[in-house]
């Protein structure tokens, strides 16, 4: 009882300096809503391209990617795809330095229509999910690398989205510091469905994913289930 | 956090470089609002000194390029008062002379007997008496500057007067100045039977331009100013103190500018990347457009409000200057103030354009990469 594909990728190419280098050449992925996915591969096999692309921070040369209803596609208002249907988690340099934890939670938020208010108390509450209680007023160069990767998930799920994207999230921590981020990223996806897309080069990491998708010169080569994703929420649960 | 509390923090960041920028706007700020208050109270001063003594327009030597230089003969004055149309008329010969530390004391030449046609508001003392050669009248501000009262003596250009009366006037410059005799200062000033111009009032019910344009067709050498945007007519010195406000406002106003432009592009360019994450998170390219406004504009009226300051401490400070203290009080009208401000907004909003259609260029993909 497979639930429907909340994320659909197919025949995607896309290449940069003008055809020069061919990022994707006709890849292909489907990911079911609740599923936690890891994209492993070599350097270069595109895989952050990928991921770019599901969060619509770029479109595909040809090729269709639909995330939930949305087929995305150059001329569709993208800025308002990103703020509320994913959720975006970079490995670097993912905060805002003058601005508190509490603030860069916020961000997104903006273009949610919430109310200063609202914003705050939605803000606290996510630090609460992610465990860092008490942390709020603290800026990221006074977090260690873990507590700020915990504040850009946190960010992530500022506006509900209903899929997690992230890039390396445990690519600059130690291993007990990547572990919280993982362990965290499990209880999001058992406790709130969250789907969850996560690039790694670390099979350890990877193992921790239902599902390891390998990569290679643009395209997937592989496709293998580790375990039963959790009886989906069906597709719309959000 | 607010969305302006999100810029402000942006400026707080960096204080230095946004204190800079406030100052380098400011002095141009200061620029409009004391030029513009300097200015604009040289212009109340000349039309005060159009319509003082209750009159309806001065008459001047026509081309003249500065009132001082204008000379009207007796005889032309006296065929203006004998004019139908013609109330009264005042003659007076401006001359400037040196009492005590100021160099620029205008002294103004008057008859006896029309400084009686004139309802002066005396503080202390009488007018000047028919026939006396020696006595003054000086405005409660030169009396005040020249420590002089009723009875006691004032030396102007080395000459003694014996002050007869104090008198108050609607105008600086009258205050700052004195009445003497007219035949006393013909004399002194080397002008012989001239006067620099004349008070002209009409006859009741009368148009004052209608008389004003008569009098000019009457006689080609002539000029009757009845508004201060012909006093042009009779003197330059407005048209370039205005051609020289508008140009050194302007150049200030200019570099002012490219300071802001300079900061936001530096701002700006080194937030790349943060922009590429503003817009992964979902901000649209409207919100990032207006944060970098947004940021520009705040610095502008930061640099607004200094600069206004300044602009009005730098006006209170020329006063000091004897010559434009005697002369007129910097005039805070509105729309210097309007001015200003607009000055400060136009320049945020030019000096954002550029960054802003920089960050708005790059993909949210080409911003993130950007080291
Ligand atoms: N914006 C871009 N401009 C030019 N080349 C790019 C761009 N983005 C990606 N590439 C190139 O496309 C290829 C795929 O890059 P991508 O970042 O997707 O690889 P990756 O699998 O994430 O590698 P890594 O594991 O090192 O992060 C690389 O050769 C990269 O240099
Ligand atoms: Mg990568």
């Amino acid at each position: 009882m497979s639930s429907e594909p909340i994320i659909e990728i197919s025949g995607v190419v896309k290449t940069f300096e003008k055809g020069v280098i061919a990022a994707l050449r006709g890849a292909d992925l489907s990911v079911r809503a609740g599923e936690w996915v890891a994209i492993v591969g070599p350097s270069g096999c595109g895989k952050s391209t990928l991921l770019h692309l599901i969060a619509a921070l770029d479109v595909p040369d040809c090729g269709t990617v639909r995330v939930k209803d949305h087929v995305l596609e150059t001329k569709k208002n993208l800025s308002h795809f990103r703020a509320r249907d994913v959720g975006l988690i970079f490995q670097l340099h993912n905060l805002l330095p003058t601005l508190t934890a509490a603030e860069n939670v916020q961000v997104p938020m903006f273009e949610a229509g919430m109310s200063s208010r609202e914003r705050s108390r939605r803000a606290q509450e996510l630090l609460a999910l992610v465990g860092l209680d008490g942390k709020e007023k603290q800026h990221p160069a006074e977090l260690s690398g873990g507590e700020r990767q915990r504040v850009a998930i946190a960010r992530a799920l500022a506006n509900e989205p209903p899929i997690l994207l992230a890039d390396e999230p445990t690519g600059s921590l130690d291993s007990e510091a990547g572990r919280h981020v993982l362990d965290l990223l499990a209880r999001l996806r058992d406790e709130r469905g969250l789907t969850i897309v996560m690039v790694t080069h670390d099979a350890d990491v990877a193992a921790r994913a239902d599902r390891i998708i390998r990569m290679l010169d643009g395209r997937v080569v592989g496709d293998e289930t580790l375990r039963a994703a959790p009886a989906a929420a069906s597709g719309s649960a959000h | 956090m607010s969305f302006l509390g999100f810029i402000l923090k942006t400026l707080v960041r960096q204080k230095v470089r946004t204190w800079l920028t406030v100052l380098g706007i400011s002095i141009g700020i200061t620029t409009v609002v004391a030029l513009g208050s300097v200015v604009g109270g040289l212009k109340e001063t000349s039309a005060q000194l159009l319509r003082a003594y209750d009159s309806d327009f001065i008459v001047a030597q026509k081309g003249a390029s500065d009132l001082s230089f204008s000379a009207v003969t007796e005889e032309e004055w006296a065929a203006v008062d004998a004019r139908d149309d013609v109330e009264r008329t005042v003659g007076a010969l401006l001359h400037v002379a040196r009492a005590g530390g100021n160099p620029y004391f205008v002294t103004v030449g008057v008859r006896a007997e029309d400084l009686a046609k004139i309802d002066l508001n005396i503080r202390d003392g009488r007018l000047i008496a028919p026939g006396a050669t020696d006595e003054v009248m000086l405005g409660v501000r030169a009396a005040d500057k020249l420590n002089a009262g009723v009875g006691e003596t004032v030396e102007l250009d080395r000459r003694t007067y014996t002050v007869v009366g104090i008198m108050k006037a609607d105008s600086v410059w009258e205050d700052s100045g004195a009445f003497a005799p007219l035949a006393t200062v013909q004399e002194h000033a080397k002008k012989p039977n001239v006067v620099t111009m004349i008070y002209v009032k009409v006859k009741p019910g009368l148009d004052r331009h209608e008389v004003a344009d008569a009098i000019e067709d009457d006689n080609p050498l002539l000029s009757a100013v009845a508004d201060v945007d012909e006093y042009s007519e009779v003197d330059q010195g407005i048209v370039i103190m205005d051609a020289l406000n508008i140009a050194i406002s302007a150049l200030a106003v200019g570099i002012g500018a490219i300071g802001v432009m300079n900061t936001m592009v530096m701002s700006v360019f080194e937030r790349t990347r943060e922009i590429g994450i503003l817009r992964a998170v979902g901000w649209s390219g409207n919100r990032i457009l207006r944060m970098i406004i947004g940021e520009s504009l705040a610095l502008c009226l930061i640099a607004a409000a200094v600069g206004t300051a300044l602009g009005v401490a730098a006006s209170r400070a020329v006063l000091y200057i004897p010559a434009v203290g005697s002369l007129l009080e910097p005039a805070y009208t509105l729309d210097v103030f309007v001015r200003a401000l607009f000055v400060a907004v136009v320049v945020a909003l030019v000096g954002a354009v550029y960054p802003a259609l920089r960050a708005l260029r790059l993909t949210p993909m080409e911003a993130l990469r950007h080291e």
